[in-house]
Formats: C-alpha cells, sequence, structure tokens
C-alpha cells in the first residue's frame, strides 16, 4: 500500500541516496536497517516529501503522492522525525491537538485518544513540549503521528537518546497500534532489538542504496550479518 | 495635590502606553506567527484611519465603520502577502526591504487620492476629574481597548484551531507540514489578520490620531522597536515592552521634554538590546 | 587567458577608472547645475559604499550609516567653520574630521553590536535606534562651537563651501570644479576601498560573512575584525557627510531621517550588493531618475515609482545591476571550476605529513594534553553533558564512540567553546583553563578542529581556504602561502587551487577541512565524525593519517563507525547518556557485553 520508486535525492548538490526503491503491504512492519550515515533520514524525508525528489516518486494505496508534505500527511502518512521536533512552546495537548485538526479531525478526541494510549503523558498535559525529557518529547512526537490518523507511519531513529524504560513502552504502542489498528509502519533504527520485536521484514541499507531485503528470522540467527551491517 | 498630579500622569502615561501597544499587536502577530517584519505596517493603520474616516464622511456611524476598517486592510494584507510575501519566505532582510517599498508606494497614493491634509473627526466629548486634573476620556477608554485587542489575541491563537496551526508552523515549519498544516495557507491569514489588527488600530485611533498620508511612519519605528525587543514570546513580550517603553517615555516626556520621551525610548531600547540580545523574552517559557 | 577572463578580473578597477576620466571629460561641456545636482549623487554613492562594505562584505544590514553620515558632517563642517579661514583650504580640515568622527561613532556602535554578539535583527534595529535617537535629539540640540552654531531644526549653516587654495584669497569653486573634485575625492576613495576588501582583512572580512564560525575556529577574532570594517565603514560615510556639508553648505536635522536611512540600501541595491562599485551605479541611477521625473513639492511620482522599483528590485533582480552584468559576462567565460570534476583520489603521503607536523611542533611547540573536570551541561530537560572528567593525551588516538544521543558531539562543542558548560572546568596541557575561554583564544593556544558537517568558505578558491588558515596562525604571507601549497599537496588538490569550495563533493569538502585545521598546526585535534560520508578508500586513508597525527599531537576522534576507530588503534571512551560509560582499548569493548547492549539495543544487561 506504499512504496517508494526509484527514489533519487539529498540536499543541495550532494546526492545522498541512489535509485531506492522499497515498499510497505498494508498493516505491515517493515524496519530499515543500516549505519548512521548511509542515508536512512534522507530516504524517510524524501518519504514525507520534505527534500525534493531528484527523480523517484512515492505511492500510497498504488496512487502517486502529491509532491506536498501536508497532503501527503492528509493522505495517512504519518512521520516521527529524528531528534523528535515537537513544538517546544505548545503545550502537549496543544501539540496533539493541532495535528488532528490540521488533517479535518477532532482535536479534543484526538487528545482523550491519546491519553488513554499514553498515560505517562497525562500529567504532563499542560506543560510545554519545549520542557519535557527527551523520551517524553520522542512519546509526544509519536502521539503526535498518531493523532494525524496514519495508515502508514514512518518513525526515524526513535530510541535515539531515549531511556530503555521508554524505548520499551514506544515498542509495546507500535505493536498493539500495528496488529489492532492495521496501521503500517516502517521505521529506521540502528537498535536492533527495538527493530526485531516490531517488524517482521527489514531493508538495509549501505552508501545510500538498499543492500538487502531480508526477514526477521534469518537476521536474528545470523550474527555475522548483525555485526557486519551495524558495524559493531 | 501632589498625588492628583502623579495619578493624572500615571493615567495618560497608561494610556500613551496603550495607544502604542494597540499600534503594535498586528505587528507583533505578524512577526511572532510568520517571522516576517511588515515596515508597510504603518501604512496598513493609515489606510484603516482613512478607511474609516471615508466611510464616516459618507454618513456611516463612526463604531460601523471599524469593522469595515478591519474587512478592508484584511482584503488589502491579504493579497499582499499572495503577491509578494510568500515569495520571499526565509529572507527576511528582503522581506522588511519589500514592504519598505510597499510602504513608500502606499504613502504615495493616499498622497495622491487624500493630499496632504485631511479633516479629523471630534473626539467624543467626555472627561475624566482627578482633582485639579482633567484628562480626556476617549484616551483613557483605549486602555481597556488595548487589554481586549491582546485578550482577543491570546484567545485567537490559544483556544482555536487556526492559531494553533499558525503557531505550529512558526515554531517547526517542516514538521508542522508533515503533520498536514498547510503552511501558505495558514501564513495568508495571519499577515491578513494582521494587517486587520493594524486597519482596527488606525480606525480606533482616529479621534486622536487624525488621518494623514505620513502618520503611518509615526507608529511603525516604535511599534517596530517595540516588537523587536519583545523577542519570541511576541503578544506577553510586546505588552511589557510598550508599557516600559511607551510608559516610560511618556513619563518621561511630562516631566520633561517631548524630545526627553523619545530619547528615553530609544536609549532604553538600546540598552534592551544589549542586555537581551535576542530580545527580552528569549528565554521565556510561554504561549504566546 | 582570454582578453575577456583578464577584464573580467579587474573589472572592478578598469571600469571606475574609466567611468571617472570620462565624468572628469564630460566635466567641461556639462550644464552647471547638472553639474551641480550630479555631484550630490556622488555624495550619495560614497554613502552607499559605505553601507556596502558593512552589508555586502561584512553581512551585516547596517541602518545607522545615514547617523555615521550626518555626525561626521556636522562635525567635520564645525571644525571647517573654525579652522578654514586659517589656512583658506577646507578640505583638509572638514574630511579628515568628518571621517575620523564617523569612524569614532561606528566604532562604539560596533563595539556594543559585535561584543555583545547581537543577532542579526537586533543589529540592523539598534543601528536603526541609534538613527532616529539622533532624529529626534537633533531637533533641539543647540551648541555654539567657536563661530559655529548648531541650531537644533534650524539646522548649521555658513558652512564653506569646497576651497582648495591655501591662503586668504584663496577662492570657493565653482559648481563644475567642485563637481570634479567630488569625482575625484570619490574615486579615491573607492580604491582605497577596493585595495582594503582585496587584502587579507578583506579576505578575512568575506570569511567571516560567509561563516563566521569557522572564521573563529581559525583562531581570528571575528568581533575585531567587524568591528575595524565597521569602522572603516564609519570613516567613508563621515566623510560623505563632511562633503555634503560643503556641497550644501547647510544641514539640518533632516539628514537623519528615515527616509534618508532608508534611501541607502536601496542604491546598494539597485548597484549590486557586495559590488563596491555599484552603490555608485544605484546612487547615480536613482539619482538621475529623480532629477528626470522632476521633484515638486511632493515628490512628484518618483516615490511611488521608487517603492515599486524596491519591491520588483527584491523580488526578481536580487543582484543589482552590476550583478546581473557580472552574471551574464560569467556565462561567455570558460568555466574555472572545471577542474572539480578530475580531482584524484586522496592518498595521504605519511613522509609529506610527517614533515609537516615536525615543522608545526618546532613552530608551536610540543603536544598538549586536553582533560574536563565533572563538565557538565544541560538544554531544558535534556542533559548531554553529565560530570565528565576525561584526559586525553598525545601518543595515540582517543576516540569516543557511543549511539546516537550519547551525548559525544555536545561534549566536544564544551570542549571548543560552542557550549558554555554549567558545571565543571577544561583544561589544556594541565594548568591552562580554558573553560570560559573565547573559541578563538582555545584555537591560538593550539586547539584544531573539525566540526561534523564540513566548513568551508564557498565563495573561496581551495588555495585560499587553506591559505586563510595558515595566515591565521603565521600571520606571514610568505609563510602562510607554503605552508596551504603542502598540505594542498598531499590532499592532491594542487590541480584543483583555482576550484570554488563549493562545487567540490561532500567528501572533497571533509578533506579540504582537514587541510585547514592542519594548517594551524594545532597541538591538540578534535575531529567530530570524520569519517562521515567518506568512501571506504578515503576512510583508511584518513585512519592512516589521524594515526600519523596521534604521534605528534594529541588527537580526539568522536565516531560512531566502531570498524573506523578500530582501525585507529587507540584508547576508547564509551559515552552513553552523557555520562563515562566504559573505556579501554576497542578489542576489549567489543568483547563487553555492556556495551554491545547499549549499541544494539540489547536490554538484557543494562
Amino acid at each position: 500500500m506504499f512504496r517508494i520508486v526509484n527514489a533519487t535525492g539529498g540536499y543541495g548538490k550532494t546526492v545522498i541516496i541512489r535509485d531506492v526503491s522499497l515498499h510497505v503491504d498494508a498493516g505491515e512492519a517493515v524496519a530499515l536497517l543500516g549505519r548512521n550515515g548511509v542515508g536512512k533520514s534522507t530516504l524517510m524525508r524524501f518519504a514525507t516529501g520534505l527534500i525534493p525528489a531528484g527523480s523517484g516518486h512515492v505511492e500510497i494505496d498504488s496512487v502517486r503522492a502529491p509532491v506536498s508534505p501536508s497532503r501527503r500527511a492528509k493522505l495517512g502518512l504519518g512521520y516521527v522525525p529524528q531528534g523528535r521536533f515537537v513544538f517546544p512552546r505548545m503545550t502537549v495537548i496543544e501539540n496533539i491537538a493541532v495535528a488532528a485538526e490540521a488533517n479535518g479531525h477532532n482535536g479534543s478526541e484526538a487528545v482523550d485518544a491519546t491519553m488513554a494510549d499514553f498515560p505517562m503523558l497525562k500529567p504532563k498535559a499542560s506543560d510545554l513540549a519545549g520542557g519535557l525529557s527527551g523520551g517524553q518529547q520522542q512519546v509526544l512526537a509519536l502521539a503526535r503521528a498518531l493523532a494525524v490518523q496514519p495508515r502508514i507511519l514512518l518513525l526515524d531513529e526513535p530510541t535515539e537518546g531515549v531511556q530503555p524504560s521508554i524505548i520499551d513502552e514506544i515498542a509495546g504502542v507500535l505493536k498493539r497500534i500495528n496488529r489492532d489498528r492495521g496501521i503500517a509502519i516502517l521505521v529506521a533504527e540502528q537498535d536492533l532489538d527495538f527493530c526485531l520485536s516490531i517488524a517482521t521484514r527489514a531493508y538495509v541499507m549501505e552508501k545510500g542504496a538498499i543492500r538487502l531485503e531480508t526477514d526477521r528470522d534469518r537476521l536474528k540467527a545470523d550474527k555475522q550479518l548483525q555485526q557486519e551491517l551495524l558495524g559493531v | 495635590m501632589e498625588i492628583d498630579y502623579l495619578a493624572t500622569v500615571l493615567l495618560s502615561s497608561l494610556s500613551s502606553a496603550s495607544i502604542l501597544l494597540i499600534a503594535t499587536i498586528g505587528l507583533a502577530v505578524v512577526f511572532g506567527l510568520m517571522g516576517v517584519i511588515n515596515l508597510a505596517h504603518g501604512e496598513f493603520l493609515m489606510i484603516g484611519a482613512y478607511t474609516a474616516l471615508t466611510t464616516t464622511q459618507w454618513g456611516v456611524p463612526y463604531a460601523l465603520s471599524i469593522p469595515i476598517a478591519v474587512v478592508v486592510t484584511m482584503t488589502i494584507g491579504a493579497t499582499v502577502e499572495i503577491l509578494i510575501i510568500s515569495r520571499l519566505y526565509g529572507r527576511l532582510f528582503d522581506t522588511m526591504l519589500a514592504t519598505w517599498g510597499l510602504s513608500i508606494a502606499f504613502y504615495q497614493l493616499a498622497v495622491l487620492i487624500f493630499g496632504t491634509v485631511t479633516p479629523g473627526i471630534g473626539m467624543p466629548r467626555y472627561s475624566l476629574r482627578i482633582g485639579d486634573y482633567s484628562l480626556a476620556g476617549y484616551p483613557l477608554l483605549m486602555i481597556a481597548v488595548a487589554a481586549l485587542m491582546a485578550l482577543f489575541v491570546y484567545a485567537l491563537m490559544t483556544r482555536t484551531a487556526y492559531g494553533r496551526k499558525a503557531r505550529a508552523a512558526i515554531q517547526v515549519p517542516e514538521m508542522a507540514q508533515a503533520i498536514g498544516i498547510d503552511s501558505s495557507r495558514v501564513n495568508t491569514l495571519t499577515f491578513a489578520i494582521g494587517c486587520g489588527l493594524a486597519g482596527f488600530a488606525g480606525a480606533v485611533l482616529l479621534p486622536i490620531v487624525p488621518a494623514t498620508p505620513s502618520m503611518g511612519f509615526a507608529f511603525v519605528i516604535k511599534a517596530f522597536l517595540t516588537v523587536v525587543v519583545a523577542g519570541p514570546v511576541t503578544l506577553t513580550g510586546s505588552v511589557l515592552a510598550a508599557i516600559g517603553l511607551g510608559g516610560g517615555a511618556s513619563i518621561t516626556a511630562s516631566f520633561l521634554t517631548s524630545v526627553a520621551g523619545d530619547a528615553f525610548f530609544f536609549l532604553i531600547t538600546a540598552l534592551l538590546l544589549w542586555l537581551f540580545p535576542m530580545g527580552i523574552s528569549a528565554t521565556w517559557r510561554r504561549k504566546m | 587567458m582570454t582578453f575577456s577572463e583578464k577584464l573580467y578580473r579587474s573589472a572592478g578597477l578598469v571600469f571606475p577608472i574609466v567611468v571617472t576620466v570620462a565624468a572628469l571629460g564630460a566635466a567641461g561641456v556639462i550644464d552647471p547645475y547638472l553639474a551641480y545636482v550630479a555631484t550630490s549623487w556622488i555624495i550619495f554613492g560614497l554613502l552607499g559604499l559605505s553601507l556596502d562594505i558593512v552589508w555586502g562584505r561584512g553581512g551585516l544590514l547596517s541602518l545607522g550609516q545615514t547617523a555615521f553620515y550626518g555626525l561626521g558632517g556636522y562635525f567635520g563642517s564645525v571644525v571647517a567653520i573654525n579652522l578654514g579661514p586659517v589656512t583658506g583650504n577646507t578640505l583638509i580640515w572638514s574630511l579628515p574630521a568628518g571621517a575620523f568622527f564617523g569612524a569614532l561613532c561606528a566604532a562604539a556602535l560596533g563595539w556594543i553590536i559585535f561584543f555583545a554578539r547581537m543577532g542579526p535583527l537586533q543589529s540592523t534595529i539598534l543601528s536603526y535606534t541609534l538613527t532616529l535617537l539622533l532624529w529626534s535629539l537633533t531637533q533641539s540640540f543647540q551648541l555654539d562651537v567657536g563661530t559655529a552654531s548648531i541650531g537644533g531644526d534650524n539646522g548649521l549653516s555658513n558652512i564653506p563651501g569646497m576651497v582648495l587654495g591655501f591662503g586668504e584669497k584663496a577662492e570657493t569653486l565653482g559648481p563644475v570644479a567642485v563637481f570634479v573634485a567630488t569625482i575625484l575625492i570619490a574615486a579615491m576613495v573607492y580604491l582605497l576601498t577596493r585595495a582594503l576588501m582585496t587584502s587579507t582583512f578583506g579576505r578575512v572580512v568575506d570569511c567571516i560573512r560567509i561563516d563566521a564560525q569557522k572564521a573563529e575556529l581559525l583562531g581570528y577574532d571575528v568581533r575585531l575584525y567587524q568591528v575595524a570594517n565597521f569602522a572603516y565603514a564609519g570613516a567613508v560615510a563621515g566623510l560623505a557627510g563632511a562633503l555634503f556639508g560643503a556641497w550644501a553648505n547647510y544641514l539640518n536635522p533632516s539628514i537623519f531621517s528615515v527616509q534618508e536611512a532608508l534611501l541607502v540600501p536601496i542604491y546598494v541595491l539597485v548597484g549590486g550588493l557586495g559590488t563596491l562599485a555599484g552603490a555608485f551605479v544605484g546612487a547615480i541611477a536613482i539619482g538621475g531618475l529623480s532629477y528626470w521625473l522632476g521633484g515638486g513639492a511632493v515628490g512628484g511620482q518618483t516615490t511611488l515609482i521608487l517603492g515599486i522599483a524596491l519591491i520588483f528590485l527584491v523580488l526578481f533582480l536580487k543582484n543589482g545591476i552590476l550583478g546581473a552584468v557580472g552574471d551574464l559576462w560569467r556565462r561567455s567565460l570558460p568555466d574555472a571550476n572545471a577542474a572539480a570534476r578530475d580531482a584524484d583520489a586522496v592518498a595521504i603521503d605519511p613522509e609529506v605529513l610527517e614533515g609537516l607536523l615536525k615543522d608545526a611542533a618546532l613552530q608551536a611547540g610540543p603536544a598538549k594534553s586536553l582533560a574536563t573536570r565533572d563538565a557538565f551541561k544541560r538544554f531544558g530537560g535534556v542533559v548531554p553533558v553529565n560530570n565528565v572528567s576525561r584526559i586525553f593525551e598525545p601518543g595515540r588516538p582517543s576516540s569516543l564512540i557511543g549511539p546516537n544521543g550519547a551525548g559525544k558531539s555536545s561534549y566536544l562543542k564544551t570542549c571548543v567553546g560552542i557550549y558554555t558548560p554549567e558545571a565543571g572546568s577544561i583544561l589544556l596541557a594541565d594548568d591552562d583553563d580554558i573553560t570560559r575561554a573565547p573559541i578563538f583564544q582555545r584555537v591560538r593556544r593550539g586547539m584544531g578542529v573539525k566540526n561534523q558537517k564540513p566548513q568551508v568558505f564557498g565563495a573561496l578558491t581551495v588555495f585560499d581556504n587553506l591559505w586563510t588558515a595558515a595566515y591565521a596562525r603565521t600571520r606571514n604571507k610568505t609563510g602562510a602561502t607554503e605552508i596551504s601549497e603542502k598540505v594542498m599537496g598531499m590532499l592532491g588538490f594542487t590541480n584543483q587551487a583555482a576550484v570554488q569550495a563549493s562545487v567540490l563533493s561532500h567528501g572533497q569538502q571533509q578533506w579540504l577541512d582537514i587541510g585547514m585545521v592542519l594548517c594551524l598546526a594545532p597541538r591538540v585535534i578534535l575531529l567530530d565524525e570524520p569519517a562521515a560520508g567518506m568512501t571506504s578508500e578515503e576512510t583508511r586513508e584518513l585512519s592512516s593519517l589521524v594515526r600519523i597525527l596521534a604521534r605528534y599531537t594529541t588527537v580526539i576522534v568522536v565516531e560512531h563507525d566502531m570498524e573506523f576507530v578500530r582501525t585507529l588503534e587507540g584508547h576508547v571512551t564509551v559515552l552513553h547518556q552523557g555520562e563515562v560509560f566504559a573505556e579501554g582499548d576497542i578489542d576489549g569493548l567489543r568483547a563487553n557485553d555492556r556495551v554491545l547492549d547499549i549499541y544494539l539495543g540489547r536490554r538484557a544487561h543494562v
């Protein structure tokens, strides 16, 4: 239901990803693995439309996605960026409400649903997002992306700088929304355990291209591959 | 009697500060929510004043001419945003220069249409007495108007979906787009609201400040300094900066000379910018 | 090199001289009234030039140039009124006095702006505030100085005209002679400015505009250069003001008005920002236009046309007249950057490198250690550096590793001085406390830094990038040339010497940046993810470079890539959530389950 076709792009004249194609089926959870600097984030930004496409395109439901990021969001593309980027001078409630409202959903309903999904945000509901800890901001960024009511959720390094207990919580939520609501997931990560706990299939990137496609069991079994790919 | 005099000075200074705030809020909205310095802000104020003046001359009641002025300035503002500002996002100094060009073009058009001298409309006649001193009522009313405007903008930006979108769009522009906010439409509306607030200011201040083509210059400079001193938490910052700078200047002026008042305003601005290079609210944690 | 190329390179010299000569020739035949009016355009051109120095070269849009212009005008004129009668000649008094006072006032304002490190918008506004302050103050400012009488909004009258001869019989020049004299003065100021801007000083000013942080990381005291440049521009503005006083014989506070202040950027934009000569083109174009359209009491339609023209300029002709002509011309010239495409792969020659490092040790002394004691840094709710105490010494490379978000880069930035720690201290060579020292001081005391993204001065050539770095340390042109040629040869950039750094590939820019650090002969080198974006071949070369460097200096490498760290064969510190998590050599750490856990995200042992 979600495809990236022959993606080529980068920043200015610097081409970072070259001719990358991948797909995520409806309700599937897929991991995008690879070392730092191989172009995972660039591919994610390409998928959301935040960097101009050098060539290639994105398809949502077999239809070519529009250029504008905001229209892609309305088609059901949710995005959790690397570095979280919550709206710092807005409260937790406002961060969630604005994401729902921008796509024509009811803001206060979205806030209620979020508080049920993420009880840890409840005591912080009226705090400004800029004052939250790194882990709380990460959860808020995820909650904000879910308020868009996406059908495919892109996550870029959701475990970066987050303490282990919250990583577990995030993994739990992702598994649940994937299973119960059928939201497809594409997660770019370096944290192997995290990926293996969510995704059934994985792409491995190297130097701006997809090096191979594999499934959970093969990756779990192959220690050699793990070390080589993640540069450990 | 000394107390009476002091009270009079304080009240009239507060009313001067309020007038400054009324003239500033539109600029603060546009700067705070779009990162754009609109140097033609004063001319929108002037357009508002002339609209109110012209419609009252046609027989429309003054109270009704104010909303008309708001609509006119909002429409012009939206057009300007679509034709000029939207092409210059992220280029702070280019927008400053382009809006300055717009400002002198509007000024000159006003000279062509209305000439340099225009009749004022009379100030509503009621006044307040404190001991031996008497204060005109309408300028005092501006204290309430300024407070209401600030509350209105605060409510608009924190209680409505539009306001949340506008704030999100300025805080993290990329993520705002990625969660589905159509920034260009939000920006057009924000600029129009900023211009509408200027139009409102021009109309509501008409009894105090008669409409002239150059009235914009007089206002925009102080308004502009107020907003820059205020920094990123625009609304609260602007309110405090307007009271401190405008009120302080007015108090200085009533004890010394009007030139001393202006000098006070500019000196304190320079001092504040020196102490707070990114504006007084740079480290505040507030919504607006 | 073709004639066209040669001419293009010296266009800033040839054309202004040709135009000056032509204008001098025309002076004999034009109408005296036109000559009188045109004189003011040239004076405005000088005022525009002063803004172009500050804005086009220095990068600060100053709306205070008319303040220095007015202050210089008033001061120069007061001096000329009093002392002119002594010599007969008036210009030898008014021009130096105006320039001096303009420079003094600009230096004072510049000191506030640049030493407080104000943001660009705040700087612009502060300069504007100065102009406005003067406008309101001068309305009622009255002062008698000798025979000169400044009378508030009545202004200062009786300013003597231009007198070039000496003695009592010297006569005031007529309009055509004033025109000629003004052209000659303007031409001299222009040529002086151009010489200054093409000198090392101008080079550093350009670098600061392009990337102030990198300029400071090379050891330049950025603020001092900015203030000096601002003061020079103030001198040019003050001199223009004094000329204006002599031309008009009268000055009043309207010289400080908003309209005056905002006209200056228009001159510069119309002519072409950063071109220096463009200021004159713009002033003459606008002056000529106003003259042609004719100004009535309300200015005719000139104001309207100017306003609309400004909008169109900003929207469609960003580079102004000279900029557009230059772009067209450049297209017809061969591309100097073509050589970027056939660059060789970098191959570090250990012997050349060791030779460089031995020279560096001779000149800059032995390697220095770097230590932090309980360094602590927080941002809101995040603590990226949490009481880190480490000492780094020469001999073999030290690496800092850790998963994303572990605080590696923040720790490095704290050492460099980009972040100031809330607590703890940073020591260079055991006893030199640099915790509060500004970045350039740390660099001058021997710190060399390469940040994660390549920082090169894109508009400068490869050679000039290296030279600017070498000059920052040697302060000697021949010495700098020698060093930068060696480094350039070692990096294999010899054929790309004249290529603009901005057209190099990402990897090449990384090498150029490393080369610039080497030119500084640092005693401690900090590299933030130097291997990012490099090919495996380049990574190998980098590894051998780092190992050799570590024999002569202290080297600290922040890296993500464990494989690269392994090839360095050095000491490794693992950071996790802002704290030191483990340390040792790489093989020991690779066998450490706790380290693998945080890297792989396994949570069994954490």
